[in-house]
């Protein structure tokens, strides 16, 4: 059986193509203006890689915050069932999925049927997601990707307030004014990140095995500040970025059963 | 009384006449906009809507047939009478021939106008409420001779204070330990004052005879009332927008009118029941929302997005004080004396409340039983735990409920929002969500 996965997420389309079982083809493209378009580009390259055409995909299910945009969908499933799913797949052991994107946080609880059973969601702030250390990046006059390499180089912690990416953004000003050094400052950005993410974590219950997705689980600062916080070990895939996809392909099979 | 013009503001600044009659004609098209809107989707979820509910989408105007009657009542030399919380004794106001009339405000774009006069982090149903009166938006707030503010929360304590720039405000003082040894002789103490202000205000006496039988209508009323929401027990005869939107139209609606046409739908869903005609498909997850009132016709939001979503849900219960707990509980009278009387109304509204205002030495153990009750009675797969901004008190109950509810296994969600449209499509994201792990429960 092959299905297929569409994440239509706030900043870009993930595809994830499954073949009994098993990932075959990836694409991602930016969501743009024009996200079905977007998603077309993002299903074509997947099939390309995978080496199939579309008509035989049996089945094809969207996610993400776009969902209805995805033209060519059987049917949908929500971002954080498909989290869900995904974790419990490449972990079996997992029972709290954290989903960090670009525009919001969220945490899963699944029971041992890997079925969730709860969940959260960052309260209408981007200071908990990914679009937050973007901006401080700015702030910093850095490329994104050297953020977490340098936050690991800091020796001491110096706290700031993410109450919300503009106040977040004057902190670290003030920060910088105090001449702090840039890897304790990268640090500060990640400390308060993994704050207001714990703290909604530790609001939903904390239960072991921990699995972290989305795009920012690739920035090794966040997940050393995450890891600190919540003092558990934190397990993260392959391109976390495409787990949504993989949840809504898993879907899309239990579907066609 | 005193000219509402001679009154010294004390809070709400002067706005021009010309602002505020532009700011009210938008507001009151744009709202007659929405409910014909929210009628017409209720009507889109349930195709086969009772036919007994066209006369509560035709009371639902708020500009409509019951203004006219209302003006027209008072024209003849009637009182009404305003209320903010479901504390205001309304049997009172009934016995000294006056007519009752919720006034708390569900309009959005009138919160905008309220932030004049208080901060955002104020409760918008509070904000909204003051800036309605600030452009005379609300019919019956506008008729309302007096208001009955009742010192439940904070936002209300001082919205019946800020409310006295327009009106006259009796502020009912109500004692927030529901078990201590004084509360109920105090409550009653202020029930009685309460009556003397009813009487003043429309020159009749409040007499035993008078008294009797506004308690055996306003019983009739919650007969109607227990009938329709027993009915929903079973499977889904009516959607819970129909009901919630019968149940709130009490608030201003004639009582005995209310009444009969409450009774006229229960007779129909009864008969679908026998007939197996459902409103949605029977094993629809069946929700129950607790948490901030909702009020009619703004904030119709999270009824809708439930009951439209994709799986859709079907709310079967709620413990709101704007839904299911208007009338729930009737006032229990030994004897028909005056005294026995007074003090059966002062019980019903204060030890029946549920109202996270309450503390006790078990906290607010009435509000806990009463949602577990619910939960089992009603079959309930999920609960919406439902906070405006700013809603301090029931925000802060949360952790508590949410525990309960852990220990017999039945899930709930945390749902914060505002007075606004514009996050309707993150709502959307988690209602969907919650109600998707719902049915998958369901079908495990």
């Amino acid at each position: 059986m092959i299905t297929a996965g569409i994440d239509m997420g706030t900043q870009s389309v993930k595809v994830v193509v499954l073949k009994d079982g098993h990932v075959v083809g990836r694409g991602k493209t930016f969501s743009g203006f024009d996200p079905s378009k977007a998603a077309e580009e993002a299903c074509t390259e997947a099939l390309k890689k995978a080496k199939l055409t579309p008509s035989e995909i049996d089945h094809v299910t969207a996610t993400g915050s776009g969902m209805e945009m995805a033209l060519s969908s059987d049917s949908t499933i929500s971002m954080m069932g498909a989290d869900a799913r995904a974790g419990v797949f490449l972990f079996p052991a997992a029972r709290t999925v954290i989903d960090v994107g670009a525009e919001e946080a969220r945490a899963m609880k699944c029971d041992d049927h890997g079925i969730m059973v709860d969940f959260v969601v960052n309260e209408r702030c981007a200071a908990g997601a990914g679009a937050f250390i973007e901006a401080m990046a700015r702030a910093l006059e850095m490329k994104l990707e050297e953020l977490g390499p340098l936050a690991l180089r800091a020796e001491r912690a110096s706290p700031i307030n993410a109450s919300c990416v503009i106040f977040g953004e004057s902190d670290v000003v003030t920060l910088i004014h105090r001449q702090e050094s840039k890897p304790e400052i990268a640090r500060a950005i990640f400390d308060a990140m993994a704050d207001r993410v714990s703290s909604m974590i530790f609001r939903l219950g904390l239960t072991p095995e921990v699995v972290l997705v989305g795009g920012v689980a690739k920035d090794v600062g966040f997940v050393a500040s995450l890891k600190r916080k919540l003092g558990v070990e934190i397990l993260i895939p392959e391109q976390p970025e495409f787990a949504g996809a993989l949840g809504a392909a898993l879907a899309a099979a239990s579907r066609t059963k | 009384m005193k000219n509402p013009n001679e009154l010294q503001k004390k809070y709400v600044p002067d706005m021009g006449q010309k602002e505020t009659e532009d700011l009210r004609n938008l507001i009151q098209s744009d709202s007659k906009k929405t409910i014909a809107d929210y009628i017409s989707r209720m009507k889109k979820t349930s195709p086969n809507r009772p036919k007994a509910m066209e006369y509560f989408d035709e009371i639902a105007n708020l500009f409509g047939q019951r203004q006219k009657e209302l003006q027209a009542a008072k024209e003849s030399g009637k009182k009404i009478v305003g209320y903010f919380c479901s504390f205001a004794p309304i049997e009172l106001i009934l016995a000294a021939d006056a007519i009752p009339v919720r006034v708390n405000s569900g309009w959005y774009d009138a919160a905008k106008i309220g932030d004049r006069v208080v901060p955002v982090e104020v409760c918008p149903m509070v904000r909204s409420t003051i800036g309605a009166k600030m452009v005379s938006l609300s019919p019956y707030l506008e008729l309302s001779d007096a208001l009955i503010s009742v010192s439940t929360c904070d936002g209300m304590t001082k919205l019946g204070e800020i409310m006295g720039d327009y009106k006259q405000v009796w502020t009912l003082p109500l004692p927030r330990v529901k078990d201590s040894a004084q509360s109920l002789s105090y409550w009653n103490k202020e029930i009685r004052a309460t009556k003397e202000n009813i009487e003043k205000l429309t020159g009749n006496k409040i007499d035993k005879k008078k008294l009797r039988s506004s308690i055996e209508l306003v019983h009739k009323a919650t007969k109607a009332f227990r009938r329709l929401q027993e009915l929903r027990k079973g499977p889904p005869v009516i959607m819970g927008r129909d009901a919630m939107l019968v149940n709130q139209s009490f608030m201003w609606d004639d009582i005995t009118r209310w009444t009969q046409k409450t009774e006229v739908l229960c007779d129909e869903l009864e008969k679908r029941a026998q007939e197996k005609i459902w409103a949605c498909p029977p094993d629809t997850p069946r929700v129950l929302v607790t948490g901030t009132p909702m009020i009619w016709p703004d904030n119709w939001k999270l009824p809708s997005l439930v009951e439209e979503a994709s799986p859709q849900g079907v709310i079967v219960a709620d413990e709101l004080c704007s839904s299911d707990r208007i009338l729930n509980d009737p006032v229990g009278v030994d004897e028909w004396t005056m005294d026995d009387m007074l003090h059966a109304i002062s019980e019903r509204y204060l030890m029946a409340s549920t109202c996270p205002c309450f503390t006790s030495a078990d906290g607010n153990e009435d509000r806990i039983n009463w949602l577990i009750n619910k939960v089992k009675d009603w079959k309930v797969n999920g609960v919406i735990y439902y906070v405006v901004r700013g809603c301090m008190l029931y925000a802060m109950e949360y952790s508590r409920v949410k525990k309960v509810l852990d220990t017999i296994n039945l899930p709930v969600y945390y749902l914060d929002t505002e007075y606004t449209r514009e996050d309707v499509g993150q709502m959307k994201t988690r209602v969907e969500a919650f109600l998707e792990m719902l049915t998958a429960r369901i079908d495990f």
